[in-house]
């Protein structure tokens, strides 16, 4: 083997898989986390650092489309894994060893680098050519970011410049329109980001998509759009430990705990194969995190009115992630939550919050799209 | 400034490499890898392709990005790593210090210039962080600096001969600790590049560029611990073994709590933990450099 064979080989040995789940994916999701823990190997945070994609479940048009722009800018070398639901372990394992393989293929590595250089750079032109994706909307640029791969809202990151496009016109970078303006929450007038969360998105609930108008990182606007749904029964119906489990990693994961979320989802795995060591112990654990309680008191508050109006539990993220360890460690009754009035709530508790609470809040109300739309 | 021998300017990139590789390391093993992850990291992004975002600003990222492991290896000059210093100046605290504070320009150019909103954010979110942490972490070293009566870090070791700064000094030390991770953004105070921004400043970051910019957060993770070695453990201080391998030896011990803390604590936000900076730490610290400055007058 000569050295570019060798490097090849060191440089696919450890991939940093990107999972983007379907809400009909959560089974394959599982598997594929699984299998991941296993091997000991990380996943990526966003499309830029990984090499692999891995899409759990069969995404919906939208869905599909999103995952198509993810995966359009996956820097080489790379490859793609489509697990459609209900995938055996011996299955994920074998697609992420044939994965690795074409990660380490030299010469199927530079034909696709050749053949996505002659495709050209993406631009919202170019997208509006070739792809239809409806790039022509006020906002250029947010479609492309929208998959939540880190490139939300380009050409309106500028967001210091003074031009407004108003009264001396330099013309639009790289032919994108420039951020609109609007008065802030201290009446100050700043730039509008649209950047929205999702659908593809690291700790993110699947199917979902939250459509944001931002000032700086404070949140003005928020518009729900639920992509998907599963169909037929939720994957977690009747699994109510396991699935609070799943709820408390996201949250984990979104508040910056990777050993926390880790945990959990060994313990979501250990409950799904029918054993439970150590739940006490674990809510016990994250319960008594005074940092974790000091980052997440006060934020994203169901008021007693708003509790009235939408037939939700009052309180903050922290109170929810309570009775989440509540359920999980025995104290409370375990049940299945309907995802309806969280999703309604959303809008309310987003007003106004910062984008990191924005995530908090998210991922404390982790509505279950994987079945199909509840009562 | 002292003559310092050529040997240690040879040694230095040796002692840093092998610090930043240990850490890289054991943040692998404790989040389920293999010690030897970080090679297969580091050659999977040698490899790797770059991706562009539409209209970035390429010079002022790779500014951001070679930026963040020059100001760590430029402030492991004062620090006597292997003994001796490879700069030992009359003001090297205040040198350290310095280029601490280039680390805000570097996370916040990196950030800005993908031209990403998660990334812009991201970059903002280490200003305001800077914000927080530099006061108290400024009065933790003017304390380690009035307790020797010099701003030179090999003095301020040997005034340690009896009695470890952290001991005496102990609410100094703990925002030392805390800063040093604040300034690598690392753990607890990670929020910049944290996982709820997908990585945030470091977004964008692909394939030789994330590479530097990642290894150039584990130097200054490293270059960190090391500082805390002379300022408050008694620098090469320590009974039977060489100097330079008790230096090592503490360096070693600190990063790994600094690696550790991550596994600890979930990421503080800075508009909760700004109150708590300037609230409790400064005076806390003020307190610490009072009394100090006491003990010191009598």
């Amino acid at each position: 083997m000569g050295v570019r064979e060798v490097l090849a080989r060191y440089a696919a040995a450890r991939p940093r898989p990107f999972v983007v789940a379907a809400a009909d994916g959560t089974r394959a999701r599982l598997a594929v986390e699984a299998e991941l823990r296993r091997r000991g190997w990380r996943a990526a945070a966003s499309p830029a650092e990984t090499g692999l994609v891995v899409v759990c479940g069969e995404p919906g048009a939208e869905l599909a489309e999103a995952v198509e722009v993810v995966w359009r800018d996956v820097p080489g070398p790379r490859a793609r894994v489509d697990l459609p639901g209900g995938t055996s372990p011996e299955d994920v394992a074998r697609a992420l060893d044939g994965a690795v393989e074409r990660l380490a293929d030299l010469d199927a590595q530079r034909s696709d680098a050749q053949a996505r250089a002659a495709a050209g750079f993406w631009t919202p032109e170019s997208a509006d050519e070739h792809e239809g994706m409806g790039h022509g909307h006020a906002e250029m640029g947010d479609e492309h970011g929208g998959m939540g791969n880190g490139q939300a809202g380009m050409g309106h990151g500028h967001g210091g410049h003074d031009m407004g496009g108003h009264a001396h016109h330099m013309g639009a970078p790289a032919g994108l329109a420039m951020a609109e303006r609007a008065d802030d929450r201290d009446g100050l007038r700043l730039d509008v980001l649209h950047v929205p969360l999702g659908p593809v998105l690291n700790a993110w609930p699947a199917g979902l998509r939250v459509d944001l108008s931002l000032q700086g990182d404070v949140v003005q606007a928020a518009d729900v759009t639920v992509v998907e749904r599963g169909g037929g029964g939720s994957f977690w119906g009747g699994r109510p430990v396991a699935r609070r489990l799943d709820s408390v990693g996201r949250l984990a994961e979104v508040a910056g705990w990777p050993a926390a979320a880790r945990r959990a989802a060994e313990l979501r795995d250990a409950v799904l194969d029918g054993r439970s060591p150590g739940l006490d112990a674990f809510a016990r654990w994250i319960g008594r995190s005074w940092a974790l309680r000091w980052m997440t008191r006060g934020v994203g508050t169901v008021t007693p009115e708003l509790a009235g109006r939408y037939g939700l539990p009052e309180g903050d993220v922290a109170a929810r992630l309570d009775g989440w360890l509540a359920q999980i460690d025995g104290r409370a009754v375990p049940r299945d939550e309907p995802s309806g009035a969280a999703l309604a709530v959303l809008p309310e508790l987003l007003d106004g919050v910062e984008l990191g609470e924005a995530r908090l809040i998210v991922a404390s109300l982790d509505p279950d799209l994987s079945g199909g739309a509840d009562a | 400034m002292r003559e310092s021998p050529v040997w240690a300017v040879v040694a230095l990139p040796f002692a840093l490499a092998l610090l930043v590789y240990a850490a890289a390391a054991l943040d692998a093993v404790l989040a389920g890898g293999g010690f030897r992850d970080p090679l297969y990291e580091g050659v999977r992004l040698l490899v790797q392709q770059r991706r562009r975002t539409l209209a970035p600003d390429r010079l002022l990222t790779r500014i951001g990005v070679v930026a963040l492991p020059l100001a760590a290896v430029l402030g492991a000059v004062v620090v006597p790593l292997g003994g001796r210093a490879v700069a030992d100046l009359t003001v090297g605290v205040v040198w350290f210090n310095a280029m601490e504070v280039v680390v805000w320009g570097a996370v916040w150019l990196a950030g800005w210039g993908a031209n990403s909103a998660y990334g812009l954010v991201g970059g903002y979110r280490f200003v305001a962080q800077g914000l927080a942490y530099e006061l108290p972490h400024m009065f933790a070293l003017i304390t380690a600096a009035l307790g020797a009566g010099s701003l030179r870090v090999d003095e301020i070791a040997h005034a340690q001969g009896g009695l470890w700064f952290a001991v005496w000094m102990p609410v100094a030390f703990a925002v030392y600790l805390l800063s040093a991770v604040a300034m690598a953004f690392w753990g607890p105070l990670g929020h910049p590049a944290g996982n709820d921004l997908a990585g945030g400043a470091a977004v964008e970051l692909t394939g030789p560029d994330r590479l530097v910019f990642l290894a150039g957060r584990y130097l200054l993770l490293v270059v960190a611990a090391a500082m805390a070695v002379p300022l408050f453990l008694g620098g090469d201080g320590g009974p039977l073994l060489p100097g330079w391998l008790w230096t090592l030896l503490k360096t070693g011990a600190v990063l790994a709590v600094l690696v550790w803390s991550r596994q600890w604590l979930p990421a503080l936000r800075m508009d909760r933990f700004m109150t708590a900076a300037w609230t409790v730490l400064i005076p806390a610290t003020l307190l610490q450099m009072l009394v100090v400055g006491i003990v010191v007058l009598d």
